[in-house]
């Protein structure tokens, strides 16, 4: 109740934000964006994403306000290890998530706020925060300081919330500074503090135990597991706070007809995990409506500090003792992905090129997984179809 | 020897207050173009996969949705 209550708060917030920055000056011109996406995400192992898309932007540069809404739908299907392992069938899910943004900068300085949310058939989350920014230095350094709030409620399948949750809130804190270095070169720093706590583990994630004397390889099939483990099988259970802290930068340079973004992100939190992240994009503009771009992105990372491949258990006299925290979740494992493919994009507007845009993006991806079970790799293949449009 | 939080400290202080060049309106055209911004390229699906499918989150700047990610 009272996270409708908040949710209801922050988006009439958000709405007397726009309109109140709107009513100020009615002659002044409105400019309306909108766009719409589709991508698509197939992997080795059995699973596929469809998610299509839809985004609209309303700003009055004059008076400085910005709204914007974005709303997207993720369709899932999958028949993964993880749960053919646990002899269950493929199945497919829908999550519908969105946002609202408003943004109002009268001067050299502005808020900000927004509020969304993702509603799956097991999962609820809500997300709001606000923040404040300044231009400073001639709009040379912009500097801003934002909050966000999310709750995440995580329940099973056909069982009512009121009957069983999982909760578990997020304060974000985030710092940023955005400086131009000369003519053709920005560099913007942004720095996250996310405090988390509640239960985040999945209540269907359940892991095999092992003897402690029984060798289990890295990438163990399924076949090789059920030979391999013990009768007895529990649930995941992780840690129920966790602080994690992310620190990135971003490069930007435009060349005489090409422009080149770097981004890296360097990830450490409580639990032990810490991770490095770069993503680089070239795009080339050969001409005024043509643009093609190479785009890289690697990430690396090492596991939770209670993570282990197979989960050692005592069994006596009927009863089992298994280690207190456990997870079977792979992306809390060390592993490393590549991530490598091409875009294009055409401006195809009649006075502005750019007022009205097609892009595709092509991505090949391939994950190790240094210490996992059933799987050691997986190779993914990404797509986006995405169409923009000013209407002045 | 300084500890790295007063590094990183000093690092960000050093960029805020050499780091900022002087440049005129008319001479921001390149900084201007649209394939400088943060938003070019940014796609919500990709931001989505990316929470989904690496372990660390954060430092990108963007507005989430919020997910079962996990």
């Amino acid at each position: 109740m009272q996270l409708k209550k908040a949710a209801a708060r922050a988006a009439a917030l958000t709405a007397a934000l726009s309109l109140s920055a709107a009513a100020q000056s009615p002659k002044s011109k409105v400019r309306w964006d909108v766009g719409g996406e589709v991508g698509a995400y197939v992997d080795s192992d059995h699973v596929t994403v469809i998610t299509p898309a839809a985004s609209a932007r309303a700003r009055a540069p004059a008076d400085g306000w910005t709204a914007s809404g974005t709303a997207l739908v993720d369709i899932v299907s999958a028949a993964s290890v993880d749960i053919v392992s646990t002899a269950s069938p493929r199945w497919t899910e829908v999550r519908t998530a969105g946002v609202l943004q408003a943004e109002y900068a009268p001067r050299e300085w502005g808020g900000r706020a927004h509020v969304g949310g993702s509603v799956e058939p097991d999962t609820t989350t809500l997300t709001t925060g606000g923040g404040l920014f300044a231009d400073l230095e001639q709009r040379t350094a912009r500097t801003g300081l934002d909050y966000t709030f999310s709750r995440e409620r995580a329940g099973r399948r056909d069982t009512p919330l009121s009957v069983y949750s999982l909760d578990l809130n997020r304060h974000t804190l985030t710092g940023s500074l955005d400086l131009v270095l000369g003519p053709a070169t920005r560099f913007g720093v942004v720095a996250d503090v996310m405090l988390e706590s509640g239960r985040q583990e999945k209540p269907y994630r359940w892991l095999p135990l092992f003897d402690p004397d029984t060798p289990v390889p890295v990438g163990a099939s399924i076949v090789e597991v059920h030979r391999l483990r013990l009768p007895a099988a529990v649930t995941e259970r992780l840690p129920d706070a966790r602080q994690r802290y992310a620190l990135s930068g971003r490069l930007a340079h435009r060349f005489r007809d090409s422009t080149l973004v770097l981004w890296d992100r360097l990830y450490a939190d409580s639990w032990a995990q810490y991770a490095a992240t770069l993503d680089a994009r070239w795009v080339l503009s050969p001409s005024r409506r043509f643009e093609a771009w190479p785009r890289v992105r690697l990430h690396a990372q090492t596991g939770v500090d209670f993570w282990r491949r197979a989960y050692r258990a005592q069994v006596t006299s009927g009863s089992v003792i298994a280690p207190t925290l456990r997870t079977g979740d792979r992306e809390l494992s060390p592993l490393w992905t590549a991530s490598l493919g091409p875009g294009v994009r055409w401006l195809i507007g009649k006075n502005d090129p750019r007022s009205m845009a097609f892009a595709l993006e092509l991505e090949g991806s391939y994950t190790d997984f240094r210490d996992a079970l059933y799987i050691d790799h997986r190779t993914a293949v990404f797509g986006i179809a995405s169409f923009q449009m000013r209407l002045d | 020897m300084l500890r790295p939080m007063t590094r990183l400290v000093c690092l960000i202080a050093a960029l805020w207050l050499g780091g900022c060049a002087n440049v005129a309106p008319w001479q921001r055209t390149r900084l201007a173009h649209p394939t400088m911004n943060e938003s070019d390229g940014a796609s919500a699906s990709r931001q989505h996969l990316h929470e989904v499918r690496e372990g660390a989150q954060g430092g990108d700047g963007s507005v989430s949705m919020g997910c079962g990610c996990n």
